[in-house]
């Protein structure tokens, strides 16, 4: 699948756009766990809902476009999604799910809901035995069915609600931070949750956004990483890992790696200055500010976007040391 | 050090009662605000201002017989015993207000001191208080207004104010106590309390001022309900027994069938008033109760 | 007061150390609500017997022997020369027996049965107009909350004026213009004064035809505050994270309504409920607007009379429904809200 040129701007009441999400584009392959990661605020979440087709009515979405499979839809616009998009082709597993569900339904209630909104004529006792056998293939307790969301606990309530996300086998889903309330044992479970329904095909693809780096390295196959609402470096997991290009995840690397997962914050240490107000992004490359790397023309212009397909970085500094085989990519 | 923290507090208390004015300054900017205000305004200068400007000093004064219709003598006729229906619409304003304003008074008074010394205090003080609040705002008001307005032999203008005044607090009381037992462990009321100050001054300058905006809307509330409760009992029977008000003007409409024998001018100008007071004050209310909570607010 | 009730609740689930510390409280209020309505109405300088005297008297006609007895009778009957420890134990004594005493100006008439008279009125006019205008105030509120818009723009400022509108003025109003000035209904009274009451087709249509405009401007001000109540809440509930899952997996609209619609409505079964506790005085003037035979009427005629047995009837009658209805919807409330049953049962 591919996502192109997204930019989604913030509506604030007085003054300025925030751009949270500026011209972003990546592609995803079948099977795939798509890391994108970056620090709080850098607008990763905003591309969740962009992708999950679920902004609110503050962001407004400038430009962008979507292709899952044969269908395309344009983002942007007062566009029209075609409904059954919304859980069938996309879904979301959200960050919290205490509040992700109704607090008075019980989980059988609201699957027949979710079923049935995509098959209307289908009995609710249908509805329900499906979403059983999918419970039992994934060894979970058949029992939550009958459960209200507070009756579960939170590690148990986020694989239900994986659950039923993916219960309609959407070809992509989007995990938008979804072990950042969990212990971590939980946190295992759930990424074990994820890794089987790739493996059954329940799900086609997944991206998973996170700030936590060492977590998405036992998960992802690719990661992007995103700062100020920008791609600022795409590559498989290992090559990001071992190998990062650009400054900012050179940095990023640096501080979170190696360290006590006790100390690992949301705010990335070691790399001097705060993330930019989306409001006011900096001119040229946005990382210029706080780039040990930064050249006289990164202020000024924005950066090129080097590499081949799968392998991207954008930066004027790795240009400069091109003769390490980069050369700019059209896009 | 201390000398230090006691030159600070009072100036701290000083700007947050500035910026609470300021915040509510502000909502004078919202459109919903404005036409409250001025329609208040209106009122206010047509009650108090009135009798001034038409030149007329007494409401009891007879100008013509039952119900004469409108004229150029009496604008709005005459009600059921030849008084001029525009005067005493002036005054009967006028009376409601005052009413309203003692009661909101009152109320808003006795609120804060019940709810701030709960609150401040806690434990068996604050317990006492509170089962004191949930046991009066169980019991309906109008019950005990009743049975207070039948208690006392005459009713003046300020006893009916204090009377609807001492049965409307229990509501203010109870969310000034929620708001200061949060404001209590912040940490400027702290540094004031370990500063030694006193804990009148403490409430005064650490809580107080950080709940303004609250007080406001409350009494904004506590107003409209005395002033509509003033109505309801004159309309029962149990209003203030000398002078007029709007609920005074709407009982003798109706107990003389001005309602049935088409007399419209007898009480289709207090009814008016009565709602335009009270969509006023709610406009006030609902404008104000947005400023400080984005969260109502509509994009 | 929660420390008393842990000493003996060792065993006991704390569902029901919740019921038992509501039980506490009802009889607690209960006792204050009658020793008010005791207390009260003997602070009228003199006492309540020589206001009446007095009235009888001024109005003539009535010897003073005639008025020597009258009087004897009264402060037997109120036992107003005995202390006041020992009248306060008499006036519980027979309300316990349901007793409320002889009414001063229908003597012999015994105040319960004036109430009794007047209640089915009320009943009638007021529990239909709550629950009507209560269901279709909360319809109101959550479609103009969800669907945003025209709908919005035109339901809010509609009821922001109806619910600031004091409710009397509305019946006045509407009492005018639809009864007097269009002569489209009856101006007032239960029913036409040709037919009498009894189960029959020219009864019932009166009644219905005198019940109309009553019942239409307290629904009308009921929708009102309550829309206004439901849209907030719906507000709320709107920007709940489970709006936006639920969304996301393509749930429809109607379903997402009826969560909203669910739980912003859970807080206002307590508004229902006391509603209906209130029902007695939550409309008093309505029914003296329309001259409806119910108990607002009947308080207002006792208030001119100066009838203080059926007044002081009237108000202990009004405190026990309120104070009941406030008791039930502590106890509903306990089960209706899975979260609140979930947080006082102690179950996970």
């Amino acid at each position: 699948m591919i996502v192109k040129n997204v930019k989604a701007y913030y509506v604030t009441r007085s003054g300025p756009e925030v751009k949270a999400v500026d011209d972003v584009s990546f592609s995803i392959r079948d099977g795939e766990v798509f890391g994108i990661v970056g620090e709080s605020g850098c607008g990763k979440s905003t591309l969740a809902a962009v992708m999950s087709l679920t902004a609110g009515r503050m962001l407004k979405i400038k430009s962008g476009e979507m292709t899952l499979d044969s269908h395309t839809v344009a983002l942007s616009g007062p566009i029209k999604v075609p409904k059954d998009w919304h859980g069938k082709l996309v879904a979301l597993l959200p960050q919290q799910s205490m509040n992700s569900l109704n607090p008075t339904a019980r989980m059988r209630n609201f699957i027949v809901d979710v079923v049935r909104a995509h098959h209307p004529l289908m009995h609710p006792d249908e509805a329900v035995r499906q979403a059983r056998e999918r419970l039992e293939q994934l060894a979970l307790p058949v029992r939550v069915l009958d459960s209200y969301p507070h009756q579960l606990s939170g590690g148990m309530r986020q694989r239900v609600v994986a659950v039923i996300s993916t219960l309609l086998n959407p070809k992509l889903l989007i995990a938008d931070e979804p072990t950042s309330a969990l212990d971590v044992s939980s946190q295992r479970q759930l990424i074990q949750l994820i890794q089987q329904l790739l493996e059954r095909g329940f799900i086609t693809r997944t991206v998973y956004i996170t700030h936590d780096l060492p977590m998405l390295r036992n998960i992802a196959h690719r990661i992007a990483v995103m700062y100020a609402g920008k791609v600022v470096e795409v590559g498989t997991t290992e090559e990001i890992i071992e190998q990062p290009t650009h400054p900012y995840t050179q940095a990023l690397i640096a501080s979170t790696l190696d360290l006590d997962p006790q100390l690992r914050g949301r705010q990335i240490e070691g790399i001097s200055g705060a993330p930019p107000d989306l409001r006011y992004p900096p001119s040229g490359c946005r990382f210029h500010p706080r780039c040990s790397r930064a050249l006289e023309i990164c202020s000024r212009e924005e950066p090129p976007i080097l590499g081949e397909e799968g392998r991207l970085v954008a930066c004027w500094w790795v240009q400069e040391q091109s003769g390490k085989g980069y050369r700019e990519v059209e896009q | 050090m201390t000398a230090d923290l006691n030159l600070q507090k009072p100036s701290a208390g000083a700007r947050v009662w500035a910026t609470s004015l300021w915040h509510s300054l502000q909502s004078v900017f919202s459109p919903r605000f404005m036409f409250g205000f001025v329609l208040m305004l209106l009122l206010l200068a047509f009650g108090f201002l009135g009798p001034v400007i038409f030149n007329r000093d007494d409401p009891m004064e007879f100008v013509g017989l039952l119900y004469d219709p409108p004229s150029e003598e009496a604008w709005l006729g005459t009600d059921n015993f030849g008084h001029d229906v525009f005067t005493q619409l002036m005054y009967g304003t006028r009376t409601s207000i005052v009413i309203g304003l003692i009661a909101g008074s009152v109320a808003t008074v006795i609120g804060i001191l019940i709810g701030t010394v709960a609150g401040f205090q806690g434990g068996m003080v604050e317990e006492i208080l509170m089962a004191l609040t949930n046991i009066v705002i169980t019991i309906p008001s109008i019950v005990i207004l009743i049975l207070l307005s039948i208690a006392f032999k005459t009713r003046s203008i300020v006893g009916m104010g204090v009377i609807i005044g001492v049965t409307a607090w229990p509501w203010t009381a109870r969310a000034v106590r929620a708001q200061t037992s949060s404001l209590r462990t912040r940490e400027h009321v702290d540094v004031a309390r370990l500063s030694g100050t006193r804990t009148l001054s403490l409430i005064i300058w650490e809580i107080i001022p950080y709940m303004l905006s609250y007080i406001v809307m409350a009494f904004v509330l506590q107003l409209n309900s005395g002033i509509l409760q003033e109505a309801a009992l004159s309309m029962l029977g149990l209003g203030i027994d000398r002078g007029v008000s709007l609920g005074i003007m709407l009982q003798w409409a109706l107990l003389w069938e001005s309602v049935r024998t088409g007399a419209w001018w007898a009480f289709i100008p207090p009814t008016l008033f009565l709602t335009l007071i009270a969509f006023s004050l709610l406009l006030l209310q609902s404008s104000i109760d947005e400023i400080f909570n984005p969260r109502l607010r509509r994009s | 007061m929660q420390g008393l009730l842990t000493v003996y609740g060792e065993n006991m689930s704390k569902f029901q150390q919740y019921i038992l510390n509501k039980v506490f409280w009802f009889l607690f209020a209960f006792l204050i609500a009658l020793i008010a309505n005791f207390i009260l109405p003997r602070l009228i300088p003199g006492n309540p017997v020589d206001a009446i005297i007095g009235q009888m008297s001024s109005g003539g006609g009535v010897s003073g022997e005639a008025l020597e007895k009258v009087y004897a009778a009264y402060i037997a009957e109120f036992g107003l020369d005995k202390p006041l420890g020992e009248q306060f134990l008499t006036y519980i004594g027979r309300i316990a027996q349901g007793d409320l005493g002889v009414s001063f100006a229908r003597s012999p008439a015994r105040v319960q049965e004036l109430i009794a008279e007047a209640l089915p009125w009320t009943i009638a006019l007021q529990l239909p107009a709550i629950l009507i205008g209560w269901t279709l105030g909360n319809l109101l509120g959550v479609l103009a909350a969800y669907k945003k818009g025209w709908l919005d723009r035109a339901l809010f400022p509609t009821f922001m004026f109806t619910s600031s509108m004091p409710y009397y003025c509305l019946s006045i109003l509407l009492l005018y213009f639809l009864a007097v000035y269009l002569r489209i209904f009856p101006a007032g009274g239960g029913y036409s004064y040709a037919v009498s009451p009894g189960f029959n087709w020219t009864f019932i249509t009166s009644a219905l035809e005198h019940y109309f405009l009553p019942f239409v401007s307290l629904v009308i001000i009921f929708v009102g505050g309550q829309a206004l109540g439901m849209r907030a809440m719906s507000i709320y509930e709107l920007d709940a994270d489970y709006v936006r899952f639920s969304r996301s997996l393509g749930v429809g609209d109607n379903r997402i309504i009826f969560y909203i619609f669910r739980n912003a409505m859970l807080p206002q079964v307590t508004g229902l409920a006391l509603a209906i506790g209130s029902l007695v005085s939550g409309a008093l003037i309505t029914e003296i607007v329309f001259g409806y035979p119910g108990v607002g009427t009947l308080l207002f005629r006792s208030i001119r009379q100066s009838d203080y047995p059926v007044i002081q009837g009237i108000t202990l009658f009004i405190m026990i429904a309120v104070l009941l209805a406030n008791f039930f919807v502590d106890i509903a409330y306990g089960y209706i809200d899975p979260r609140i049953r979930a947080r006082t049962a102690g179950e996970r």
